[in-house]
């Protein structure tokens, strides 16, 4: 289990983030706010590139800075913007990476077969780099963040330019390859999480605003998102969430406290419009 | 807590406090069984070379050097190759793409910058070895001129180790490697003859001292990067 235990993070007099505490037992966490509310903050605390100001981060029951090694060794990592050597092929840059990961020779050479064709890169596998797509990449990423079969596996910004049907394939990769793990993923895109999170962790004002599952999340919202294309027939207050042409209307999806089933349909409240509805003073 | 929770309880932290922490022998066996150079010196090709392009016109600048200066320039350039090739290959390393990924990883980036700079400093070796040859004028300035150089050789290697560890800035390497230099250059400026004079009157045995205390500081540094931890994983 991965514990924050009221973790701060203070840059000069800036605090990224504040007195976070958390417990990541297993399945897909998603953290979920705009930029720069502190999740790549808390993304670098776990994977002790930068450290807390105060509080401690327990993997456990031990604090990570003691474990050193023996936690890097149980992190699987993909950085917002990977770097990768171009001029070699994915075979040979996860090699290098295993080695560097201290996973033994034999076991590395099995475990980069099994990643590459996990990953759907077979075909590619001693091709050049440089002239992967980003999808390609961002899953030569996966694989590399793999190959010590993590306990925990953290991935920042996994999807950000990836084209909607890479970004379907990562997910579905991401989901496949949560089992019995912990994986912490970090994105500001809405639909990553909804159909994989198993948990979402929201933060405002860099304090831990929320951490519980999608539905739950979503019915906070409930009975307050409607649907109608007469906006002006709202007089109550209300919050603009989307809007969506249906038979030549147009379909404004609101928020609102009052209750509006008079004038519009009321609608399932989903994740996007939480965040729109939670943030709309950020976004 | 029952007995049994108590008793397993014990048992873990008496194995945990029981743990022999490696040496740095042990870390360097086991690096280099894991690794292999091709691994160590990883994209590090390039560095190496322009490190070397830079270095033939500075080594030219030994054999144009008139003989009542051969001290002060073989002094100032003994350390040129171990700087040059650290400054190029770790500032690079630095600011490599994938460098806060090898941050996370089992083996730190300071680890096997570690192993790459014991091997920069053996090339070091070889190289003042070059330069004293070039530059004495007998048998017996040689031995003197080779201590001088050796002591200079792992005086600043060792310090730039220190300042490395110390400081965790992209530019720290190049930054110390010109410093280094823009000195060797500015103290012969200054005291012209004198400092010729007072580096070619430095005792033999003062020189091996030197080289023997840079050497040791080196290993010591050397040590700490493999085997410390530190609540920075690059540290």
């Amino acid at each position: 289990m991965l514990t924050l235990n009221n973790v701060t993070k203070n840059y000069g007099k800036f605090t990224a983030l504040d007195g976070i505490s958390l417990e990541f037992t297993g399945g897909v966490y998603a953290l979920l706010s705009p930029n720069g509310a502190g999740k790549t903050t808390l993304i670098k605390m776990l994977t002790t590139l930068i450290f807390p100001t105060s509080g401690e981060i327990l993997w456990n029951g031990d604090e990570i800075v003691k474990l050193d090694a023996r936690y890097r060794g149980v992190i699987g990592y993909l950085p917002q913007d990977f770097g990768y050597y171009r001029s070699h092929s994915p075979r040979e840059f996860l090699r290098y990476i295993a080695a560097v990961k201290c996973v033994p020779r034999d076991a590395a050479r099995r475990k980069i077969d099994e990643l590459i064709e996990v990953v759907g890169l077979s075909d590619v596998r001693d091709k050049k780099m440089r002239k992967f797509s980003g999808g390609m990449i961002q899953r030569v990423g996966i694989a590399q963040a793999m190959l010590n079969d993590p306990q925990i596996l953290i991935l920042d910004e996994p999807t950000a330019g990836l084209d909607p049907k890479e970004r379907v394939r990562f997910r579905n990769l991401i989901s496949s390859l949560s089992k019995d793990r912990i994986v912490i993923l970090s994105t500001h895109i809405v639909s990553d999480i909804e159909t994989i999170a198993s948990r979402v962790i929201m933060f405002r004002d860099h304090k831990l605003m929320t951490n519980d599952t999608p539905a739950a999340i979503c019915d906070s919202l409930a009975g307050k998102v409607y649907e109608t294309d007469n906006l002006a027939a709202i007089t109550a207050p209300y919050l603009a969430l989307t809007e969506r042409q249906d038979g030549g209307r147009t379909i404004t999806r609101f928020a609102c406290e009052s209750d509006c089933s008079a004038v519009a349909a009321a609608a399932a409240p989903n994740l996007e419009d939480v965040f729109l509805y939670v943030y709309r003073d950020a976004v | 807590m029952n007995d049994r929770e108590r008793d397993a309880s014990i048992d873990l932290i008496l194995s945990r406090g029981l743990v022999k922490p490696k040496s740095a022998a042990a870390v360097t066996r086991e690096m280099l069984r894991g690794l292999g150079l091709r691994f160590i010196f990883w994209d590090t090709a390039y560095s190496i070379i322009f490190a070397v392009l830079t270095l033939a016109p500075i080594a030219a600048v030994l054999l144009i050097t008139p003989t009542e200066r051969h001290f002060t320039v073989a002094f100032a350039l003994s350390p040129a190759l171990f700087l040059l090739i650290t400054a190029f290959a770790e500032t690079a390393e630095r600011a490599g793409a994938l460098y806060e990924l090898k941050r996370t990883c089992r083996y730190t980036v300071r680890q096997i910058t570690a192993l790459r700079i014991a091997c920069y400093s053996l090339a070091g070796v070889v190289y003042c070895a070059a330069v004293t040859a070039v530059s004495a004028n007998s048998g017996a300035e040689l031995v003197r001129l080779l201590t001088l150089c050796l002591g200079s050789l792992f005086v600043c290697a060792a310090a730039s180790l220190a300042v490395m560890r110390n400081l965790r800035r992209r530019w720290v390497n190049a930054v110390f490697a010109a410093a280094w230099l823009f000195a060797n250059t500015a103290l012969p400026a200054r005291y012209g003859a004198e400092w010729e004079t007072l580096l070619s009157g430095v005792p033999y045995a003062v020189s091996a001292a030197a080289a023997a205390a840079g050497i040791a500081a080196l290993i010591l540094q050397l040590k700490s990067m493999l085997t410390e931890a530190l609540p920075y994983a690059d540290a």
